[in-house]
Protein backbone atom coordinates (compact mmCIF):
# COMPACT_ATOMS: atom_id res chain seq x y z
CA UNK A 1 0.00 0.00 0.00
CA UNK A 2 1.32 3.43 -0.92
CA UNK A 3 -0.90 5.26 1.55
CA UNK A 4 0.09 6.90 4.80
CA UNK A 5 -1.26 6.12 8.20
CA UNK A 6 -3.90 6.26 9.51
CA UNK A 7 -4.81 3.07 7.66
CA UNK A 8 -8.35 2.62 6.39
CA UNK A 9 -9.26 0.73 9.56
CA UNK A 10 -7.68 3.39 11.76
CA UNK A 11 -9.67 6.09 9.94
CA UNK A 12 -12.91 4.18 10.36
CA UNK A 13 -12.21 3.65 14.04
CA UNK A 14 -11.60 7.38 14.49
CA UNK A 15 -15.01 8.07 12.92
CA UNK A 16 -16.65 5.46 15.16
CA UNK A 17 -15.09 7.03 18.22
CA UNK A 18 -16.31 10.50 17.20
CA UNK A 19 -19.87 9.26 16.64
CA UNK A 20 -19.91 7.38 19.91
CA UNK A 21 -18.33 10.06 22.08
CA UNK A 22 -19.63 13.29 20.58
CA UNK A 23 -22.69 12.68 18.42
CA UNK A 24 -24.63 9.95 20.20
CA UNK A 25 -25.73 12.12 23.10
CA UNK A 26 -26.83 14.94 20.79
CA UNK A 27 -29.30 13.09 18.59
CA UNK A 28 -33.04 12.60 19.26
CA UNK A 29 -34.26 9.03 20.01
CA UNK A 30 -35.48 8.19 16.50
CA UNK A 31 -32.06 9.09 15.10
CA UNK A 32 -30.18 7.35 17.92
CA UNK A 33 -31.54 4.09 16.53
CA UNK A 34 -30.16 4.93 13.07
CA UNK A 35 -26.88 6.09 14.52
CA UNK A 36 -26.43 2.68 16.09
CA UNK A 37 -26.88 1.15 12.64
CA UNK A 38 -24.30 3.54 11.21
CA UNK A 39 -21.82 2.54 13.91
CA UNK A 40 -22.45 -1.12 13.18
CA UNK A 41 -21.86 -0.57 9.49
CA UNK A 42 -18.46 0.97 10.22
CA UNK A 43 -17.55 -2.05 12.34
CA UNK A 44 -18.55 -4.44 9.54
CA UNK A 45 -16.28 -2.59 7.14
CA UNK A 46 -13.38 -2.69 9.63
CA UNK A 47 -13.74 -6.43 10.15
CA UNK A 48 -14.01 -7.08 6.44
CA UNK A 49 -10.82 -5.13 5.74
CA UNK A 50 -8.99 -6.90 8.55
CA UNK A 51 -10.25 -10.48 8.19
CA UNK A 52 -12.16 -10.68 4.91
CA UNK A 53 -9.44 -12.14 2.71
CA UNK A 54 -8.48 -14.91 5.11
CA UNK A 55 -12.10 -15.85 5.83
CA UNK A 56 -12.95 -16.01 2.12
CA UNK A 57 -9.85 -17.97 1.25
CA UNK A 58 -10.60 -20.62 3.86
CA UNK A 59 -13.99 -21.34 2.29
CA UNK A 60 -12.75 -21.22 -1.29
CA UNK A 61 -9.92 -23.66 -0.47
CA UNK A 62 -12.37 -26.18 0.95
CA UNK A 63 -14.53 -25.72 -2.09
CA UNK A 64 -11.62 -26.30 -4.47
CA UNK A 65 -11.01 -29.64 -2.75
CA UNK A 66 -14.68 -30.55 -2.90
CA UNK A 67 -14.98 -29.95 -6.63
CA UNK A 68 -11.40 -30.96 -7.36
CA UNK A 69 -10.53 -27.77 -9.21
CA UNK A 70 -7.92 -24.98 -9.07
CA UNK A 71 -10.55 -22.30 -9.19
CA UNK A 72 -13.83 -22.08 -7.35
CA UNK A 73 -16.41 -19.46 -6.45
CA UNK A 74 -19.60 -19.19 -4.45
CA UNK A 75 -21.43 -19.32 -7.75
CA UNK A 76 -19.89 -22.75 -8.43
CA UNK A 77 -21.06 -24.00 -5.06
CA UNK A 78 -24.54 -22.54 -5.56
CA UNK A 79 -24.81 -24.22 -8.96
CA UNK A 80 -23.53 -27.53 -7.65
CA UNK A 81 -26.42 -27.60 -5.20
CA UNK A 82 -29.00 -26.13 -7.55
CA UNK A 83 -28.25 -28.69 -10.28
CA UNK A 84 -28.05 -31.40 -7.62
CA UNK A 85 -24.67 -32.56 -8.86
CA UNK A 86 -23.85 -33.47 -5.31
CA UNK A 87 -25.68 -35.54 -2.71
CA UNK A 88 -27.36 -33.11 -0.32
CA UNK A 89 -26.41 -35.42 2.56
CA UNK A 90 -22.70 -35.22 1.62
CA UNK A 91 -20.82 -34.40 4.81
CA UNK A 92 -18.15 -32.29 3.07
CA UNK A 93 -20.85 -30.21 1.40
CA UNK A 94 -22.63 -29.63 4.69
CA UNK A 95 -19.31 -28.75 6.36
CA UNK A 96 -18.58 -26.14 3.71
CA UNK A 97 -22.03 -24.59 4.16
CA UNK A 98 -21.40 -24.38 7.90
CA UNK A 99 -17.95 -22.85 7.45
CA UNK A 100 -19.22 -20.40 4.84
CA UNK A 101 -22.01 -19.26 7.16
CA UNK A 102 -19.67 -18.93 10.14
CA UNK A 103 -17.09 -16.97 8.16
CA UNK A 104 -19.69 -14.58 6.76
CA UNK A 105 -21.26 -13.84 10.15
CA UNK A 106 -17.77 -13.40 11.65
CA UNK A 107 -17.60 -10.19 9.61
CA UNK A 108 -21.27 -9.20 9.50
CA UNK A 109 -22.16 -9.72 13.14
CA UNK A 110 -19.84 -11.74 15.39
CA UNK A 111 -22.14 -11.04 18.34
CA UNK A 112 -24.97 -12.92 16.68
CA UNK A 113 -26.42 -15.46 19.12
CA UNK A 114 -26.18 -18.55 16.90
CA UNK A 115 -22.57 -17.79 16.00
CA UNK A 116 -21.60 -17.33 19.64
CA UNK A 117 -23.42 -20.56 20.55
CA UNK A 118 -21.60 -22.48 17.83
CA UNK A 119 -18.21 -21.13 18.94
CA UNK A 120 -18.69 -22.44 22.49
CA UNK B 1 -43.00 18.86 7.43
CA UNK B 2 -44.69 18.11 10.73
CA UNK B 3 -46.70 21.34 10.49
CA UNK B 4 -48.16 20.26 7.17
CA UNK B 5 -48.83 16.87 8.66
CA UNK B 6 -50.58 18.46 11.63
CA UNK B 7 -52.88 20.27 9.25
CA UNK B 8 -53.90 17.21 7.24
CA UNK B 9 -54.27 15.16 10.41
CA UNK B 10 -56.58 17.74 11.97
CA UNK B 11 -58.60 17.83 8.76
CA UNK B 12 -58.85 14.03 8.57
CA UNK B 13 -59.90 13.70 12.21
CA UNK B 14 -62.54 16.39 11.84
CA UNK B 15 -64.05 14.34 9.00
CA UNK B 16 -64.48 11.60 11.61
CA UNK B 17 -66.16 14.16 13.90
CA UNK B 18 -63.13 14.24 16.16
CA UNK B 19 -62.41 17.94 16.54
CA UNK B 20 -59.47 19.11 18.54
CA UNK B 21 -56.00 20.51 18.65
CA UNK B 22 -53.00 18.34 17.84
CA UNK B 23 -49.82 18.65 19.82
CA UNK B 24 -46.63 16.73 20.61
CA UNK B 25 -46.57 15.25 17.11
CA UNK B 26 -43.37 13.22 16.92
CA UNK B 27 -41.95 10.44 14.75
CA UNK B 28 -41.38 7.07 16.41
CA UNK B 29 -38.82 4.45 15.59
CA UNK B 30 -40.82 2.12 13.47
CA UNK B 31 -40.35 -0.57 10.91
CA UNK B 32 -38.01 0.01 8.02
CA UNK B 33 -40.85 0.62 5.58
CA UNK B 34 -43.49 2.67 7.38
CA UNK B 35 -43.70 6.08 9.02
CA UNK B 36 -45.08 6.02 12.54
CA UNK B 37 -46.08 9.21 14.37
CA UNK B 38 -47.36 9.69 17.86
CA UNK B 39 -49.49 12.68 18.79
CA UNK B 40 -51.93 13.97 21.35
CA UNK B 41 -55.30 15.45 20.59
CA UNK B 42 -56.90 17.91 22.93
CA UNK B 43 -60.65 18.01 22.56
CA UNK B 44 -63.23 19.83 24.68
CA UNK B 45 -63.72 16.75 26.81
CA UNK B 46 -60.21 15.31 27.18
CA UNK B 47 -56.71 14.78 25.83
CA UNK B 48 -56.03 11.46 24.16
CA UNK B 49 -52.96 9.88 22.57
CA UNK B 50 -53.02 8.53 19.03
CA UNK B 51 -50.73 6.84 16.54
CA UNK B 52 -50.56 7.56 12.83
CA UNK B 53 -49.21 4.81 10.62
CA UNK B 54 -48.47 5.77 7.06
CA UNK B 55 -47.02 3.88 4.10
CA UNK B 56 -46.02 4.69 0.57
CA UNK B 57 -49.30 3.34 -0.83
CA UNK B 58 -47.38 0.92 -2.99
CA UNK B 59 -47.91 -2.76 -2.41
CA UNK B 60 -44.48 -4.33 -2.08
CA UNK B 61 -43.53 -7.86 -3.06
CA UNK B 62 -44.86 -8.96 0.34
CA UNK B 63 -46.53 -6.01 2.03
CA UNK B 64 -50.16 -4.98 1.69
CA UNK B 65 -51.52 -1.43 1.63
CA UNK B 66 -51.48 0.38 4.95
CA UNK B 67 -55.19 1.15 4.74
CA UNK B 68 -55.88 -2.58 4.31
CA UNK B 69 -54.04 -3.25 7.57
CA UNK B 70 -56.65 -1.10 9.28
CA UNK B 71 -59.50 -3.07 7.69
CA UNK B 72 -58.07 -6.32 9.06
CA UNK B 73 -57.68 -4.92 12.54
CA UNK B 74 -61.29 -3.79 12.61
CA UNK B 75 -62.44 -7.30 11.72
CA UNK B 76 -60.20 -9.23 14.12
CA UNK B 77 -61.08 -6.87 16.96
CA UNK B 78 -64.66 -8.02 16.66
CA UNK B 79 -63.40 -11.61 17.21
CA UNK B 80 -61.81 -10.67 20.50
CA UNK B 81 -58.22 -10.36 19.30
CA UNK B 82 -56.29 -7.57 21.01
CA UNK B 83 -55.62 -4.85 18.46
CA UNK B 84 -55.60 -1.06 18.71
CA UNK B 85 -58.87 0.74 18.02
CA UNK B 86 -58.82 2.28 14.56
CA UNK B 87 -60.33 5.76 14.48
CA UNK B 88 -59.72 6.74 10.87
CA UNK B 89 -58.51 5.24 7.61
CA UNK B 90 -57.10 7.24 4.71
CA UNK B 91 -56.61 6.06 1.15
CA UNK B 92 -53.66 6.97 -1.05
CA UNK B 93 -55.68 9.65 -2.92
CA UNK B 94 -56.41 11.62 0.24
CA UNK B 95 -54.03 14.33 1.55
CA UNK B 96 -52.89 12.06 4.39
CA UNK B 97 -52.01 9.28 1.92
CA UNK B 98 -52.16 5.53 2.53
CA UNK B 99 -52.53 5.61 6.30
CA UNK B 100 -54.61 5.08 9.38
CA UNK B 101 -54.98 6.59 12.82
CA UNK B 102 -55.41 4.43 15.88
CA UNK B 103 -55.67 4.95 19.60
CA UNK B 104 -52.35 4.76 21.41
CA UNK B 105 -51.90 1.60 23.47
CA UNK B 106 -49.85 1.94 26.65
CA UNK B 107 -46.99 -0.53 26.82
CA UNK B 108 -43.77 -1.40 25.09
CA UNK B 109 -43.07 -2.73 21.61
CA UNK B 110 -39.27 -2.62 21.57
CA UNK B 111 -38.19 -6.25 21.88
CA UNK B 112 -34.95 -5.73 23.74
CA UNK B 113 -36.64 -3.60 26.40
CA UNK B 114 -39.37 -6.18 26.94
CA UNK B 115 -36.80 -8.95 27.29
CA UNK B 116 -34.41 -6.94 29.47
CA UNK B 117 -36.39 -4.64 31.77
CA UNK B 118 -37.49 -5.94 35.18
CA UNK B 119 -40.98 -4.50 34.84
CA UNK B 120 -41.89 -7.07 32.17
CA UNK B 121 -40.45 -10.06 34.01
CA UNK B 122 -43.81 -11.29 35.24
CA UNK B 123 -45.55 -10.65 31.94
CA UNK B 124 -42.96 -12.76 30.12
CA UNK B 125 -43.84 -15.87 32.13
CA UNK B 126 -47.22 -16.21 30.48
CA UNK B 127 -46.46 -14.47 27.20
CA UNK B 128 -45.83 -17.59 25.09
CA UNK B 129 -49.25 -18.95 26.12
CA UNK B 130 -50.88 -15.57 25.39
CA UNK B 131 -49.21 -15.40 21.99
CA UNK B 132 -50.47 -18.89 21.11
CA UNK B 133 -53.95 -17.86 22.19
CA UNK B 134 -53.87 -14.63 20.16
CA UNK B 135 -52.51 -16.34 17.08
CA UNK B 136 -55.33 -18.91 17.29
CA UNK B 137 -57.94 -16.12 17.56
CA UNK B 138 -56.56 -14.47 14.42
CA UNK B 139 -56.76 -17.82 12.63
CA UNK B 140 -60.45 -18.13 13.47
CA UNK B 141 -61.45 -15.16 11.31
CA UNK B 142 -63.76 -15.91 8.39
CA UNK B 143 -61.51 -15.61 5.34
CA UNK B 144 -64.38 -14.46 3.13
CA UNK B 145 -64.14 -11.12 4.94
CA UNK B 146 -60.72 -10.45 3.41
CA UNK B 147 -61.23 -10.37 -0.37
CA UNK B 148 -58.47 -7.74 -0.62
CA UNK B 149 -55.79 -10.05 0.83
CA UNK B 150 -53.56 -12.19 -1.36
CA UNK B 151 -53.90 -15.97 -1.03
CA UNK B 152 -50.50 -17.60 -0.65
CA UNK B 153 -50.05 -21.36 -0.75
CA UNK B 154 -46.81 -22.44 0.90
CA UNK B 155 -45.46 -23.97 -2.32
CA UNK B 156 -46.07 -20.67 -4.12
CA UNK B 157 -44.44 -18.73 -1.29
CA UNK B 158 -41.35 -20.96 -1.43
CA UNK B 159 -41.08 -20.49 -5.18
CA UNK B 160 -41.71 -16.74 -4.95
CA UNK B 161 -39.06 -16.31 -2.27
CA UNK B 162 -36.59 -18.38 -4.25
CA UNK B 163 -37.26 -16.48 -7.48
CA UNK B 164 -36.88 -13.19 -5.62
CA UNK B 165 -33.52 -14.36 -4.27
CA UNK B 166 -32.44 -15.45 -7.77
CA UNK B 167 -33.46 -12.08 -9.24
CA UNK B 168 -30.83 -10.30 -7.11
CA UNK B 169 -28.08 -12.38 -8.71
CA UNK B 170 -26.23 -12.76 -5.43
CA UNK B 171 -25.29 -16.40 -4.95
CA UNK B 172 -26.17 -18.02 -1.65
CA UNK B 173 -25.30 -21.71 -1.54
CA UNK B 174 -27.20 -21.94 1.75
CA UNK B 175 -30.38 -20.56 0.18
CA UNK B 176 -30.03 -22.95 -2.77
CA UNK B 177 -29.84 -25.81 -0.28
CA UNK B 178 -32.75 -24.44 1.77
CA UNK B 179 -34.94 -24.20 -1.30
CA UNK B 180 -34.41 -27.86 -2.17
CA UNK B 181 -34.94 -28.86 1.47
CA UNK B 182 -38.17 -26.86 1.83
CA UNK B 183 -39.64 -28.40 -1.31
CA UNK B 184 -39.48 -31.82 0.39
CA UNK B 185 -41.21 -30.83 3.63
CA UNK B 186 -44.72 -31.26 4.92
CA UNK B 187 -46.23 -28.06 6.30
CA UNK B 188 -49.35 -29.57 7.90
CA UNK B 189 -52.82 -30.31 6.52
CA UNK B 190 -55.01 -27.49 7.75
CA UNK B 191 -57.60 -25.16 6.26
CA UNK B 192 -56.39 -21.80 5.00
CA UNK B 193 -56.99 -18.88 7.30
CA UNK B 194 -56.00 -15.30 7.98
CA UNK B 195 -52.24 -15.28 8.65
CA UNK B 196 -50.73 -12.30 10.48
CA UNK B 197 -47.42 -12.96 8.76
CA UNK B 198 -45.14 -11.11 11.19
CA UNK B 199 -46.26 -12.06 14.69
CA UNK B 200 -43.28 -11.57 17.03
CA UNK B 201 -41.78 -9.16 19.56
CA UNK B 202 -41.53 -5.79 17.90
CA UNK B 203 -45.01 -6.22 16.47
CA UNK B 204 -46.87 -6.75 19.71
CA UNK B 205 -47.34 -4.32 22.58
CA UNK B 206 -46.58 -5.75 25.99
CA UNK B 207 -47.37 -4.18 29.35
CA UNK B 208 -46.61 -5.40 32.86
CA UNK B 209 -49.89 -7.31 32.61
CA UNK B 210 -48.91 -9.15 29.42
CA UNK B 211 -49.90 -8.99 25.76
CA UNK B 212 -51.88 -5.81 25.11
CA UNK B 213 -52.06 -5.44 21.38
CA UNK B 214 -51.05 -6.93 18.04
CA UNK B 215 -49.74 -4.37 15.57
CA UNK B 216 -48.00 -4.23 12.19
CA UNK B 217 -50.22 -6.25 9.87
CA UNK B 218 -48.42 -5.40 6.64
CA UNK B 219 -47.45 -9.01 5.85
CA UNK B 220 -50.95 -10.39 6.40
CA UNK B 221 -52.35 -12.83 3.86
CA UNK B 222 -54.56 -15.88 3.50
CA UNK B 223 -52.74 -19.20 3.75
CA UNK B 224 -51.60 -22.03 6.00
CA UNK B 225 -51.95 -20.57 9.53
CA UNK B 226 -49.13 -22.66 11.00
CA UNK B 227 -46.76 -20.17 9.38
CA UNK B 228 -47.41 -17.78 12.29
CA UNK B 229 -46.34 -20.43 14.83
CA UNK B 230 -43.07 -21.20 13.04
CA UNK B 231 -42.28 -17.52 12.50
CA UNK B 232 -42.27 -16.55 16.17
CA UNK B 233 -39.96 -19.53 16.87
CA UNK B 234 -37.27 -18.33 14.46
CA UNK B 235 -33.98 -17.33 16.03
CA UNK B 236 -34.18 -14.01 14.14
CA UNK B 237 -36.90 -13.00 16.62
CA UNK B 238 -35.25 -14.19 19.84
CA UNK B 239 -33.12 -11.04 20.08
CA UNK B 240 -30.12 -12.83 21.51
CA UNK B 241 -32.04 -15.10 23.92
CA UNK B 242 -31.36 -18.04 21.68
CA UNK B 243 -32.26 -20.72 24.28
CA UNK B 244 -35.84 -19.41 24.55
CA UNK B 245 -37.34 -20.77 21.35
CA UNK B 246 -40.54 -18.71 21.35
CA UNK B 247 -39.63 -15.09 20.71
CA UNK B 248 -36.69 -15.14 23.10
CA UNK B 249 -38.99 -15.52 26.12
CA UNK B 250 -40.88 -18.82 26.11
CA UNK B 251 -41.04 -22.44 25.15
CA UNK B 252 -42.91 -24.14 22.39
CA UNK B 253 -45.11 -26.23 24.71
CA UNK B 254 -46.59 -23.07 26.24
CA UNK B 255 -47.13 -21.53 22.80
CA UNK B 256 -48.97 -24.63 21.60
CA UNK B 257 -50.98 -24.92 24.85
CA UNK B 258 -52.14 -21.35 24.27
CA UNK B 259 -52.96 -22.15 20.66
CA UNK B 260 -54.96 -25.21 21.69
CA UNK B 261 -56.89 -23.27 24.32
CA UNK B 262 -58.69 -21.75 21.31
CA UNK B 263 -58.07 -24.08 18.37
CA UNK B 264 -58.62 -27.84 18.30
CA UNK B 265 -55.96 -28.37 15.66
CA UNK B 266 -53.14 -30.46 17.14
CA UNK B 267 -49.88 -28.99 15.94
CA UNK B 268 -46.96 -31.32 15.52
CA UNK B 269 -43.58 -29.82 16.52
CA UNK B 270 -41.86 -31.25 13.43
CA UNK B 271 -44.23 -29.19 11.30
CA UNK B 272 -43.43 -26.08 13.35
CA UNK B 273 -39.76 -26.76 12.65
CA UNK B 274 -40.35 -26.90 8.89
CA UNK B 275 -42.13 -23.55 9.21
CA UNK B 276 -39.25 -22.25 11.29
CA UNK B 277 -36.80 -22.99 8.47
CA UNK B 278 -39.27 -21.48 6.02
CA UNK B 279 -39.58 -18.37 8.19
CA UNK B 280 -35.84 -17.96 8.49
CA UNK B 281 -35.47 -18.25 4.72
CA UNK B 282 -38.33 -15.77 4.30
CA UNK B 283 -36.68 -13.26 6.62
CA UNK B 284 -33.42 -13.72 4.71
CA UNK B 285 -35.15 -12.90 1.43
CA UNK B 286 -36.91 -9.91 3.02
CA UNK B 287 -33.46 -8.65 4.04
CA UNK B 288 -32.37 -9.02 0.41
CA UNK B 289 -35.44 -7.10 -0.77
CA UNK B 290 -34.82 -4.28 1.70
CA UNK B 291 -31.15 -4.02 0.75
CA UNK B 292 -32.00 -4.03 -2.93
CA UNK B 293 -34.21 -0.94 -2.48
CA UNK B 294 -31.03 0.85 -1.46
CA UNK B 295 -28.75 -0.82 -4.00
CA UNK B 296 -30.96 -0.05 -6.98
CA UNK B 297 -31.12 3.57 -5.91
CA UNK B 298 -34.87 3.71 -5.32
CA UNK B 299 -34.07 4.93 -1.80
CA UNK B 300 -30.82 5.96 -0.18
CA UNK B 301 -30.95 4.50 3.30
CA UNK B 302 -28.13 3.31 5.50
CA UNK B 303 -30.70 1.25 7.38
CA UNK B 304 -31.67 -0.64 4.26
CA UNK B 305 -28.05 -0.95 3.15
CA UNK B 306 -27.10 -2.45 6.51
CA UNK B 307 -29.89 -4.99 6.41
CA UNK B 308 -28.19 -6.61 3.42
CA UNK B 309 -25.55 -7.81 5.85
CA UNK B 310 -28.16 -9.50 8.00
CA UNK B 311 -28.77 -12.17 5.37
CA UNK B 312 -25.84 -14.05 6.88
CA UNK B 313 -27.72 -14.23 10.21
CA UNK B 314 -30.42 -16.25 8.51
CA UNK B 315 -27.87 -18.46 6.76
CA UNK B 316 -26.17 -19.44 10.00
CA UNK B 317 -29.56 -20.06 11.63
CA UNK B 318 -30.53 -22.35 8.76
CA UNK B 319 -27.32 -24.41 8.83
CA UNK B 320 -27.72 -24.64 12.61
CA UNK B 321 -31.27 -25.97 12.22
CA UNK B 322 -30.49 -28.34 9.35
CA UNK B 323 -27.05 -29.72 10.22
CA UNK B 324 -26.08 -28.84 13.79
CA UNK B 325 -29.13 -29.78 15.86
CA UNK B 326 -30.26 -26.18 16.43
CA UNK B 327 -33.65 -25.62 18.02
Amino acid sequence: MIFDRPSSVELLKAVSFFLDEKIKKEVPPHLAFKLRIVENVLKIVCREIEQGDALSEEVINDLKKLINSDIASLEDLANLIKEQKIDLEDQDLQNILVKLSKNKIAVDNPNYSTYKKLLD
Amino acid sequence: MSQDLEKVLTQKLSEESIAGEIFNLEPLTGGASKEIWKFELKTKAQTEKYILRRGSGIEGPLAIKTSDEAKIQKIVKSLGASVPEIVSVSSLEEPLGDAYIMKFVEGESIARKILRDDEYKNALKNLAFECGESIAKIHQADISEFPFLPRKAVSDQINDLYNTYVSFNQHSPVFEYTYLWLKEQSFGEINDSLVHGDFRLGNIIVSQMGLESIIDWELAHIGNPLQDLGWICGNSWRFGNTDKVVGGFGNIEDLLDGYNSISEYKVDTKTVRAWQVFGTFRWGVICLIQASAHLTGSVNSVEKAAIGRRVSETEIDIVDLLFLGGK
